[in-house]
């Protein structure tokens, strides 16, 4: 019989990966209200003692749910540590509430290792500066770019990355080809971007002060839509210092060459 | 005589009035003749997953009901027939665990206003429904944070709060412009470098630390304040990277609604290390306290731990709690100060009451000034808590450790909703329940209490006595807001039904048969019979 056991062992999950696998999801899956120490249930479903499916469960967990509060993992996790959750996960089909760990977190090394940024710390850098959270107005407040980001303005893509000084100038611009006045009937105006317009009705984006506003008008109370004279690039950018605008530029290059 | 907030015909506001008593004038349902109450209309919403969590607003005989994925709905609210709904489109993956609910809407000048779970605030016209602007706050996929609260609108200012405390993020009160959607002020609940307050952090731990504003402020239209409850710090559990008092998380604070400059503030947990939050609502009381007419501010937190402040200057006046079981202090002492920390600690359990689910969940109680009483419910449960080591990631969970539920050392866990002095805490009455009530309170001048329970039940109380009067099946446990209103002289009294929310998935760790317990989320209004013509 000592064969049918090694080939029971052999369906069952190395240990060590086991171990990884509880203490990565003790961090990212039990934490909050999420899914419950050990899966012992949270907002989101119980995982103890469910017969649940392999290829399911690490499409759960790669891709995240739809319409539903559960992310994806598989830009957070490494591939080893998507893999070790995914078999501890599975695992629980056989736990009771007998073997419910004594305590909530399992002991074991360090926090869950997320996945580094690929790039050269260079590229690294200019992302954090796009990204900046600690500015009221940052890049990503009107441009998307990786993933991220809100599209308002146009896509950060062309040959001007290849020009640092180009791309510094049109960072700077005291004029935009893409932004217009919008005055109203009102006779009130603001620096507009047009998103949409149709059966009578316009939605522009109202660009007089950050984040951007997409306002929706019927058609018939905008007097005029020209090109904007008063409104420049330069004065969303003023927090960027120009060694940060370069370094920005070498975080796009370094996109656009993943592509 | 102090501000009156009551409400009367409407339901104007989030909290009923600007002072968040929850406590309607109208007497026509009272407790003599509230076991002849009838259903008279039900709403369903179509969404039950997060259950319905909101409280409907009603202007002038329309009710605006939010439900889970930003829908709205306008609703004649005498007969329930729509009028015109709007369902926002989120996008499919959201991804964080603030969601998928809502908690209302705010209805002034002509405008509904509403933040998204991904992290928009709309304006929408009251009479049509029609988008009228739309503001991205903070990209969700990036802050990990998002709107589930209602927003609270003084004159032309939309001011939104924003969740995101549990994760690696730094939390605000934005404010905008009523009418284009502009961006008017921003107060960061933890101060930057150079500013008052970021020395009570340390390193770049005030980047990532919290203090989300996930709940609606009040307003004293006198003193022209705004008063806002901010959430704990992050990571939760963990306290060791942010050493200090970590301002201005579980502190309320009042600003000024046209600049957004802080006025003053109270904190009631200096460096909370147990996710404890001061983000539920203030009650704004005007009472005599010790032979002197004071403005009170009372906040309850998740703690279980009730402060009393006055509103002029933030300075304290007392402390009592709302739940037998607490063990994380010992006591307030006289000045406001914590007496006895009992934390967690790293790589080892602690058995802390209550639960992470709160002394009292954000639910909220209502003040009778009928009866000078303030009804709130409370929780007892226990858990067992590991703090951990953890380095922030950018919008991402950031626990710092994590915790189960446990029962109490003595007797069963339950909830149960009291009678006190707003004050002194003296109690007056209480009435168990055998599960922790999550539903929002409702007074009346009719004498009455409406709350409704985890099974289903819709019910009232006698305010005096804590007797039961009058109990409804509504299909699906209560963790929404019940109000009340009239039209054309009518009053009806309207609650949400549906079992779901972060707290509610918890509960299997301590009642395994809630696991099986029904989703729903529909809208149920009632009236006293109208008699035959």
């Amino acid at each position: 019989m000592i064969w049918v056991s090694l080939l029971l062992i052999q369906t069952v999950a190395d240990p060590a990966v086991l171990q990884r696998g509880e203490i990565i999801f003790a961090q990212s899956c039990a934490t909050g209200y999420c899914h419950g120490a050990a899966g012992a249930a949270g907002k989101g479903p119980r995982l103890r003692g469910q017969s649940l499916d392999r290829n399911r469960v690490s499409e759960a967990i790669r891709d995240g749910i739809p319409k539903s509060a559960m992310p994806g993992w598989k830009d957070r996790l490494s591939e080893q540590d998507l893999s070790a959750v995914i078999a501890y996960v599975v695992s629980l089909e056989h736990a009771d509430e007998a073997g419910l760990p004594e305590y909530p977190m399992p002991p074991g090394t360090g926090p869950a290792a997320y996945v580094d940024f690929p790039g050269p710390a260079e590229a690294k850098q200019g992302r954090d500066w796009f990204f900046d959270a600690t500015r009221l107005l940052q890049c990503s407040t009107c441009h998307s770019v990786d993933g991220r980001g809100i599209a308002v303005g146009p896509e950060l893509s062309g040959s001007t990355l290849e020009d640092q000084d180009r791309f510094l100038s049109l960072v700077r611009a005291s004029r935009s080809q893409h932004v217009l006045t919008a005055t109203l009937t009102d006779r009130s105006s603001f620096p507009a971007l047009r998103f949409e317009q149709n059966e009578g009705w316009v939605k522009l984006y109202d660009l007089t002060s950050a984040p951007p506003v997409l306002r929706t008008f019927e058609a018939s109370s905008i007097a005029s839509l020209v090109d904007a004279k008063g409104w420049s690039h330069h004065s969303v950018t003023r927090d960027y210092e120009d060694k940060e605008i370069k370094g920005i530029v070498k975080y796009l290059a370094w996109l656009r060459s993943q592509e | 005589m102090g501000q009156d907030g009551s409400t009367g015909q409407d339901w104007p506001h989030y909290g009923g009035s600007y002072q968040f008593w929850r406590y309607s004038a109208l007497d026509q349902i009272n407790r003599s003749n509230i076991k002849r109450l009838t259903p008279v209309w039900a709403f369903q919403t179509g969404v039950e997953d997060g259950g319905l969590q909101a409280t409907p607003i009603v202007v002038d005989g329309i009710m605006y009901l939010t439900s889970s994925w930003n829908r709205v709905f306008a609703i004649d609210a005498a007969t329930g027939k729509e009028i015109w709904h709007y369902y926002y489109k989120n996008p499919r993956q959201i991804g964080i665990i603030y969601s998928p609910w809502n908690r209302g809407v705010a209805v002034s000048g002509g405008r509904v206003f509403m933040g998204t779970l991904d992290n928009y605030v709309v304006a929408l016209d009251q009479k049509t429904g029609r988008e009228l602007w739309k503001v991205n706050v903070e990209d969700l996929r990036q802050c990990g944070c998002n709107i589930t609260g209602a927003p609270l609108v003084v004159r032309d200012k939309v001011i939104v709060g924003v969740t995101g405390g549990d994760s690696a993020h730094r939390g605000y009160l934005s404010a905008f412009d009523a009418e284009t959607g502009r961006m008017v002020w921003r107060f960061y609940t933890i101060p930057a470098p150079g500013e008052k307050g970021h020395e009570t952090w340390e390193g770049d731990s005030w980047k990532y630390g919290g203090g989300a504003t996930w709940m609606t402020g009040s307003y004293d239209a006198d003193l022209d304040l705004i008063y806002w409850g901010v959430g704990n710090p992050a990571a939760d559990f963990y306290g060791g990277s942010r050493k200090g008092d970590n301002l201005y998380t579980d502190c309320v604070i009042a600003l000024n609604p046209d600049s957004g400059e802080l006025k003053w503030y109270f904190q009631q947990v200096p460096h909370d290390v147990w996710d404890w939050d001061a983000a539920y609502e203030s009650v704004l009381l005007d009472l005599v306290v010790k032979g002197r007419k004071r403005k009170l501010l009372l906040n309850t937190n998740k703690g279980g731990y009730t402060f009393v402040v006055d509103r002029t200057d933030g300075s304290f006046v007392s402390a009592w709690p709302v739940a037998e079981n607490i063990n994380w202090i010992t006591g307030v002492d006289e000045k406001g100060r914590l007496v006895g920390r009992k934390e967690p600690v790293v790589g080892k359990s602690t058995f802390i009451c209550p639960s992470i689910g709160g002394g009292r969940q954000w639910n909220q109680g209502t003040y009778s000034p009928q009866t000078g009483w303030y009804y709130t419910t409370g929780i007892e449960w226990c858990q067992d808590v590991v703090a951990k080591e953890e380095e922030p990631v950018e919008g991402l969970n950031f626990f710092g450790g994590a915790f189960k539920m446990r029962p109490l050392p003595k007797g069963e866990s339950h909830g149960h909703l009291d009678a006190y002095d707003p004050v002194t805490g003296k109690k007056y009455w209480s009435y168990r329940s055998k599960y922790p009530l999550l539903a929002s309170l409702l007074g009346t001048a009719g004498d009455v209490i409406l709350t409704g329970d985890v099974e289903g039940y819709f019910f009232a109380l006698d305010a005096k006595t804590g007797d039961k009067l009058w109990s409804f099946q509504t299909g699906s446990g209560h963790r929404g807001s019940a109000i009340s209103y009239s039209v054309d002289g009518r009053q009806y009294i309207a609650t949400p039904s549906g079992w779901g929310s972060a707290v509610a998935g918890l509960f299997p760790q301590l009642w395994a048969e809630s696991e099986d317990f029904r989703a729903g989320s529909t809208l149920f209004v009632f009236a006293l019979p109208q008699e035959a013509e």
